[in-house]
């Protein structure tokens, strides 16, 4: 009699590393991938090779001098991060802005949005294989760098708000050329919609892919576009309204699926949003002080706290800072969006293919450096 | 009624009146502050859970007579933050939040990197941001440069 054949081995589970370099993780992010066959069983992201102990820079640094470090956690909304703690220590030491310092801030912010926006849109077709709209988006983002540029005198790490207002007024066409900007941009979106929206390949890379639903981001605390893209408008902006948003007209759009094509179309519609808040601030754009010249130095804010929270263009961001009355915050606590975009991929990634993992990773728009701090 | 209403009035039934900081002004940017017992806080963050809360961000305080932990609850509604604060010894541990809120997971590893908190049935307390083998807690005042080490009174009074 033949022996048996030997009972075959029904799982073989085997762990591929993504990363640390990869090109479709943005940073050096390094998934451990527990694979069966080419699915997925087990996501566990390592994060943490670009900690810099930003945390503790701040406790040992004057207020102002941690403005540069604000705009290195997020590199490409630096000009947010940036607004976001000269906003947590005016609020903290009661200082008063300017309204033409508000309203540049303001403006500055919302470029700075869309500039993100735009990277993540062509870096994303990248991953799924479209190159040409890289191209186009980086051709917009770079006159918005130009913009910014041209009166912060810097591409991504601004250090441009002082407390109290800004570090040096606008230049002389900043209007017109933004203005220019927003007409500009405005007539690439068609482009954009069809080079890609309507793209059968792109739709079938992201339809029902990744789907976060609104419990899983609850329990997650995913924020931003990704939780908009599941159905709940919840935008900083709106709900703890800051600076001027209250005084614009704006829209915050949401999805219904909470997939990776409806965080494709939620950005895709913020960037619209941010056009228009643009142009009506640019509409309003008061003359006067950009900068209130009354701030103590050094600044001493009153003994107390403040948790202030904004939104970044990757989601809620907020500073906790506190004071015990000298010049260097006592605490100073950064709690960033991607963290939980980020989390919430261990539980999303599992059952999906490795295929459909890049393009997950790349939907939910992570900056790495954020996360490590 | 609003979420943050309906949370403070569970969390009034657990915990005495004297343990809220309510701010109206929304001046420090949390609707109202709880002080919890640290054996009693995973009562109160079921109570967040039930309301409908996210938990957005824990973090540490470290002070010369005692150690805080702050968690920070938000829900999708206007101005609805809203805190809860722990006081421990400095060697104390803490039963995790993990079960209750997923997103705990990497917020207690993150606190338990740069505090040294332990956190008691938490599944997987690996180092998240700093090194696998790091044995140091940098965001504790006495690690490296410290500007200022206080105790708790001299800041909150």
């Amino acid at each position: 009699m033949a022996e048996p054949f030997a009972q075959p081995i029904v799982q073989h589970i085997y762990s591929l590393n993504l990363g640390p370099q990869h090109p479709s993780t943005h940073g050096v992010l390094r998934v451990l991938l527990d694979l069966d066959g080419e699915f997925i069983v087990k996501a566990d992201p390592i994060v943490g090779y670009g900690h810099r102990g930003h945390e503790k820079m701040g406790e040992n640094r004057a207020y102002k001098q941690f403005m540069p470090n604000t705009s290195r956690m997020d590199y490409l909304s630096g000009m947010i991060y940036n607004h976001g703690f000269a906003l947590a220590v005016e609020k903290l030491a009661g200082i008063e802005v300017p309204l033409r310092a508000q309203y540049i801030r303001e403006i500055r912010s919302e470029l700075n949005r869309i500039s993100s926006h735009l990277l993540w849109f062509g870096t994303y077709v990248m991953d799924l294989g479209g190159f040409t709209p890289f191209l186009y988006a980086f051709d917009d983002r770079e006159n918005i760098l130009d913009i910014l540029d041209r009166v912060s005198g810097s591409r991504l790490t601004y250090s441009y708000c002082r407390f109290g207002g800004v570090n040096r007024d606008l230049d002389p066409n900043f209007v017109d050329t933004t203005r220019a900007f927003v007409a500009r941009l405005r007539s690439r979106f068609p482009d954009y919609e069809n080079m890609v929206t309507k793209n059968i390949i792109f739709i079938n890379r992201t339809r029902d892919v990744g789907v976060i639903t609104p419990e899983l981001a609850r329990q997650y605390a995913v924020t931003g576009p990704n939780l908009r893209a599941c159905g709940i408008a919840f935008d900083t902006r709106k709900t703890e309204p800051y600076e001027l948003y209250d005084r614009f007209d704006f829209e915050v759009p949401t999805g219904t699926r909470g997939d990776a094509l409806d965080r494709y179309y939620v950005r895709m519609e913020e960037m619209v949003q941010s056009c228009r808040i643009i142009e009506q601030a640019l509409d309003q754009l008061p003359d006067g002080p950009y900068r209130n010249t009354k701030v103590p130095f050094p600044l001493t804010p009153p003994k107390g706290e403040v948790y202030f929270a904004f939104e970044s263009a990757r989601g809620q961001a907020a500073y906790y800072l506190v004071s015990d009355g000298s010049e260097c915050p006592y605490r100073c606590h950064i709690r960033v969006p991607s963290f939980g975009n980020l989390h919430v991929l261990t539980e999303v990634l599992r059952g999906t293919l490795v295929a459909d993992a890049i393009s997950i990773l790349g939907s939910v728009d992570l900056v790495i450096p954020e996360i490590d701090r | 009624m609003t979420k943050k209403d309906e949370l403070r009035g569970r969390l009034r039934a657990l915990f005495p009146e004297e343990s809220f900081g309510v701010d109206e002004a929304y001046r420090t940017g949390v609707a109202f502050s709880t002080r919890v017992p640290a054996e009693r806080l995973r009562d109160a963050a079921e109570a967040c859970n039930e309301t409908g809360f996210y938990l957005e961000s824990i973090t540490g305080l470290d002070f010369q007579d005692t150690a805080e932990l702050v968690y920070h609850l938000n829900c999708y509604e206007p101005k609805s933050r809203v805190a809860l604060r722990v006081l421990l010894h400095h060697d104390q541990t803490l039963l995790t939040l993990s079960d209750i809120f997923p997103s705990a997971l990497w917020l207690e590893r993150e606190v338990h990197d740069f505090f040294g908190i332990s956190f008691t049935e938490h599944p997987d307390l690996r180092p998240l941001l700093l090194p696998e083998d790091a044995d140091y807690h940098p965001l504790q005042k006495a690690f490296g440069k410290v500007n200022a080490y206080h105790e708790r009174k001299e800041i909150y009074g």
